[in-house]
């Protein structure tokens, strides 16, 4: 089963999807709209390269060691955007816990390329 | 509302922080393992005063043009790390900002351990009288 498959398994994932690091493409299973989830993907893609080059300039200015950010999570009061690598899922907070989703995300993508490419 | 000692009493707490909206770190705890220190968290304090911002901005457009509400105001922005995590929530200035008040207090922030790291709990206690 492919992670964005077994992501929908969890509770409380609405959609989830993944997307090229370069922007040229993206796919998604779920609860949204073509269009949307084209959107979301824009703005999922956007920020984790944004978070990606801040934790790169944190590393170059910190004399400790400073791995890569790995993902991102944007919680507001009735749902939550969860990014890991370049998959994302959009999650209900009322009908599932965040915990495991991340704990699963982290794993399965744990030896993802971070080249970006 | 959480105090810095509440936050480090979290499973795998390793550092809280208290900064300004603008970045700047105003209080801190390191814990003894003193994984980060006090540079790194005036940077991270940056990065998530930056981020929370546009993930804000993004919550904002998202709900006018799918009308899905449930994004903003956003409560917590989360950084995963290979081995730690940085939560940080400025839920705590809604109250005051919607009362039209000017001076709103700093935004928390917290740092642990992925490995036994419950998000839930430490989304709780970031909540806590708000």
């Amino acid at each position: 089963m492919s992670i964005v498959a077994e992501l929908l398994t969890k509770p409380g994932v609405i959609a989830a999807g993944e997307y090229a690091y370069r922007g040229d493409r993206f796919s998604y299973r779920g609860d949204l709209t073509e269009s949307h989830a084209r959107m979301a993907s824009i703005m999922c893609r956007a920020t984790t390269m944004s978070t990606h080059m801040q934790g790169e300039i944190i590393a170059a200015l910190s004399s400790r060691d400073f791995p890569p950010v790995r993902g991102w999570v944007m919680r507001g009061p009735a749902y939550t955007i969860c990014v890991v690598a370049n998959v994302f899922c959009l999650f209900d907070n009322q009908t599932g816990a965040i915990n495991p989703v991340i704990a699963f995300m982290r794993q399965a993508l744990a030896h993802d390329p971070m080249d970006l490419i | 509302m959480v105090t810095l000692e509440q936050l480090m009493a979290l499973p795998g707490a390793l550092a809280a922080f208290e900064f300004r909206g603008s970045g700047e770190l105003l209080d801190h705890t390191i814990g003894p393992e003193e994984i980060i220190d006090k540079t790194v968290l005036d940077l991270l304090a940056h990065m998530c005063a930056a981020n929370i911002s546009i993930a804000t901005m993004q919550a904002r457009g998202w709900e006018q043009v799918t009308d899905m509400r449930g994004f903003y105001p956003v409560r917590q922005f989360t950084l995963i790390g290979f081995d730690w995590s940085v939560i940080v929530s400025g839920l705590r200035r809604e109250a005051p900002k919607t009362a039209g008040e000017t001076s709103l207090p700093p935004f928390m922030g917290i740092v642990i351990a992925n490995e036994v790291a419950d998000y839930e709990a430490a989304y709780t206690a970031l909540e806590e009288g708000t």
